[in-house]
């Protein structure tokens, strides 16, 4: 990433004399009937940072959009102020409104790959943004304005890339393009909605280092939404802890980290896995002698025949009887690729699968290997009851008779800790945690001794993250399970894994015991990925800023 | 993550909410309109033997009588009562379509289904598709009647095979993306066969687009019949359809405008139908 050029901020106007540029007062927003923030109240100076930090449905992003005015159908604001340098928005006109919006306030979302328009190209688009409010500057000074905010956001040669479109740029460059947009008209406060909950650790931390540095160097004032703590304890001076629409805490990062005050934050901190905390899969199982599954050359390859872009390239891989095995890489390094060529979903082009000392075919694959998905809402079939959903598996490898099934799958729905009465409900009635354990009930039915955890938690508030992550260790030690335990997010995979195995550009270029790996990583690639890691540690607090 | 959390109240009830959301396109006026539309033609050709007592079929010695308390509608150019011959009509369309469509979107789901099983039977299914397609309707029509000669059944086939591509690749779309989503991914993992995971999986929830569809053909398939009866390629005469009606009485619109009632019996049904396929699709986007 391109550092960049030292220069005053561009603002025409100078930034407001006043220390609270946005002063948020008794903020109240509810949909229809359901209050979903009630009396948040904040102020914020010009060159201030403020982290809003929650679990889901905690308000923290309908808080953000209220600053907008840009809530959901069905959302509005019952009361309270925001007040603009003195302006309230909350009371202002529509069409008022959009002159603020973009030009004194502007918002970046979480997802870069659909928040920019796919048929323009990015210099276009920057071209629209500043022709939005009507300033009439000629076009050769609005492209070299465009091309000086590409730069500023750090994209590489960034007058060649305005013809460039969206699917040129990778998942990072595009939140950078996205800030780009936000910045047009240097706008006096900059609002990020989880801007890089959907990006690698090592590409979320120049982000994170980007917006602290457009803080500190343009004097913008910005408000972080995030689930992450670390995201925000790294970016933001201070912090707002929320939770039920409602703010329970507040205070300069580092107190907060050091001294919580209310049991909230206490919990919050204490669920939040840290990366110098030791495995603790040891005292969960010790692994057999004898490796269950051997991967031995897996390759893989996607796209036409011309042109095939490979996904795995060579991966070797042991997996003893009652281990777990973290596997950890970021996006597009093969890791689903891997889990899904395990649990038989589609065919390797090359390389072997072993499975106590046989070679694994279909049919065994789906007894012995299961798998345990991301994604809780996607994963369970809507139209399905969780009885069904969890009985699939049974039906479909002809297990027992209609009673004995119901039998099995009120046993499963205990063993995740359901209660039995769920299977005659909905997945829709169920929470993200609570479907997760219904996707691990289904991928225990057919009684596999291999459990593929393709990101189990990482969809999940940390509070619940904690509990799955608990259920997964007792029912390793119960059923001495092998977990091949795919995730980004390193302190989980040290906390859960007796080794981690380190997956990049289809080759795992490191294993080791999960605490060597993380204390004294032999390849630089491990290196980095460590140091992308966010940290909790009060020293850190407000490092980027 | 970042996603605003629905209200409670909605998750609860959310159980069949795809359903509940067609019942709340039905409530809006154009769903109303719609069902009154439709509802009071089907009736009143459901009713056609207790509504008049004239046989459809039957001339009388006056042709184009002005209405008159034996015939509520006049009669035609042969003397047969209007009003018998529109109910009796409005019964031969509804048999009609209510065969064809049906027909026709069971054909194509299971051609699309078909296509879902590999790479090759979907290039095959697909290029069908495009076969029909590439017909315009009328020209499908003689098509099909030089081969079989006109009649009831041709009529059925016509409106059939024309709906056919319509429900095959609204399905094939919808069968394409739930293929993909996790949960179908989960039960192949799970065990369960192609054919498993294709019919008990991945179908009920690609369905749904195929109500809107449904209501779309049924009023394609009363404009087709309507074309073909005008061409003199339907249903044999005397049997009377709604578009032999409006094909017979379009030479004496001018002289005789109350032989303008097959036709506009044929525009409420059209009409009552796009409304109804109108509601259901803006209630399933809701």
């Amino acid at each position: 990433m391109t550092e960049l050029i030292d220069r005053p901020p561009l603002a025409d106007q100078p930034p407001s004399p006043t220390a609270e540029l946005l002063r948020v007062r008794e903020l109240g927003v509810a949909f229809g009937e359901r209050v979903a923030v009630r009396g948040v109240d904040f102020a914020l100076g010009a060159g201030e940072s403020l982290g809003i930090v929650g679990e889901s449905g905690s308000g923290k992003s309908t808080t953000a959009l209220a600053l907008l005015r840009m809530l959901p159908p069905g959302g509005r604001i019952t009361g309270g102020a925001v007040e603009l340098d003195g302006q309230d928005l909350a009371a202002l006109p529509e069409e008022a409104l959009r002159a603020v919006r973009g030009q004194r306030i502007a918002m970046v979302f979480q997802d870069p790959m659909s928040s920019l328009n796919p048929v323009l190209s990015v210099g276009r688009q920057l071209d629209e943004a500043l022709r939005a409010h009507g300033g009439r500057r000629p076009r050769a000074e609005r492209a070299a304005r465009a091309a000086e905010l590409l730069e500023l956001v750090g994209v590489p040669k960034a007058a060649d890339r305005l013809g460039d479109f969206p699917h040129q740029f990778s998942g990072g460059q595009r939140q950078r393009i996205m800030i780009a947009l936000a910045l047009a008209h240097d706008a006096q406060v900059l609002v990020a909605d989880e801007p890089t909950t959907a990006l690698d650790p090592t590409v979320q931390r120049q982000i994170l280092r980007l917006l602290a540095r457009i803080n500190r160097e343009r004097g913008t004032a910005l408000v972080v939404i995030s689930h992450d703590l670390g995201v925000i304890a790294e970016t933001c001076s201070r912090l707002l802890v929320m939770r039920d629409g409602e703010v329970v805490e507040r205070g300069a990062t580092a107190r907060l980290l050091t001294a919580p005050e209310h049991a909230y934050t206490r919990s919050l901190l204490a669920a939040v896995p840290r990366l110098d905390a030791p495995s603790r899969a040891a005292g969960n199982s010790t692994p057999g002698a004898e490796p269950l599954l051997v991967v031995r050359g897996l390759a893989k390859a996607y796209g036409p025949r011309r042109r095939r872009s490979p996904a795995l390239e060579s991966v070797d891989l042991d997996l003893h009887p009652g281990e777990t095995l973290g596997l950890v890489g970021e996006s597009g390094s093969g890791k689903s690729t891997l889990a899904r060529a395990l649990v038989g979903a589609h065919a390797p082009d090359a390389g072997s699968i072993s499975f106590a000392g046989q070679p694994l075919d279909g049919r065994r694959a789906r007894r012995e290997v299961q798998m345990v998905f991301q994604d809780p809402y996607a994963s369970l079939n809507p139209r399905l009851t969780v009885g069904r959903i969890i009985a699939e598996p049974l039906i479909a490898h002809k297990v027992g008779d209609r009673a004995q099934r119901q039998a099995r799958v009120a046993e499963l729905l205990e063993q995740v800790g359901l209660e039995a009465s769920a299977a005659a409900r909905s997945p829709r009635e169920f929470s993200g945690g609570q479907r997760q354990r219904i996707g691990i009930a289904r991928a225990l039915a057919p009684e596999p001794s291999v459990l593929v955890c393709d990101e189990p938690v990482s969809a999940l508030d940390v509070s619940i993250q904690a509990q799955v992550i608990d259920l997964l260790a007792r029912l390793q030690r119960e059923l001495g399970l092998a977990v091949l335990f795919i995730a980004h997010d390193l302190a989980v995979v040290r906390q859960v894994s007796h080794r981690i195995a380190v997956l990049h550009r289809g080759r795992i270029v490191e294993s080791g015991p999960a605490d060597r790996v993380v204390t004294s990583p032999e390849h630089p690639y491990t290196a980095e990925l460590l140091a992308a890691v966010p940290s909790l540690s009060p020293a850190t607090s407000g490092s980027l800023l | 993550m970042t996603t605003i959390s629905l209200p409670p109240a909605a998750r609860s009830r959310s159980g069949n909410r795809s359903r509940n959301r067609y019942v709340a396109g039905l409530r809006t006026w154009r769903g109303v309109t719609g069902l009154v539309l439709v509802g009071t033609v089907a009736l009143a050709g459901l009713l056609a033997p207790w509504l008049t007592g004239a046989d459809p079929d039957a001339q009388g010695p006056q042709a184009l009588a002005a209405p008159s308390g034996a015939h509520p509608l006049g009669t035609d150019d042969i003397g047969r009562d209007l009003l018998s011959r529109v109910l009796h009509g409005i019964l031969t369309d509804l048999s009609i379509i209510l065969t064809a469509v049906p027909a026709g979107a069971l054909t194509g789901a299971a051609l699309a289904l078909l296509a879902g099983t590999s790479r090759a039977a979907d290039l095959v299914v697909q290029r069908l598709f495009d076969l029909v397609l590439s017909f315009p309707g009328l020209i499908l029509g003689l098509a099909v009647t030089a081969i079989l000669g006109p009649g009831r059944w041709p009529v059925v086939i016509i409106i059939a095979l024309a709906e056919v591509p319509y429900f095959g690749r609204q399905l094939r779309a919808g069968v394409l993306v739930q293929r993909e989503r996790e949960y179908a991914l989960a039960a192949r993992v799970g065990g369960a066969g192609r054919a498993r995971v294709l019919l008990r999986h991945v179908l009920p929830n690609a369905v749904d687009p195929l109500v809107v569809q449904g209501a779309v053909a049924l009023s394609a398939g009363v404009f087709i019949e309507g074309a073909l009866s005008f061409l003199g390629l339907g249903v044999r005469p005397p049997e009377p359809t709604l578009g032999s009606l409006i094909s017979g009485s379009v030479a004496y619109l001018d002289t005789h405008p109350v032989l303008a009632a097959p036709l506009a019996v044929t525009t409420a049904l059209v009409l009552g139908f796009t409304l109804l396929a109108e509601a259901l699709n803006r209630g399933a986007r809701t």
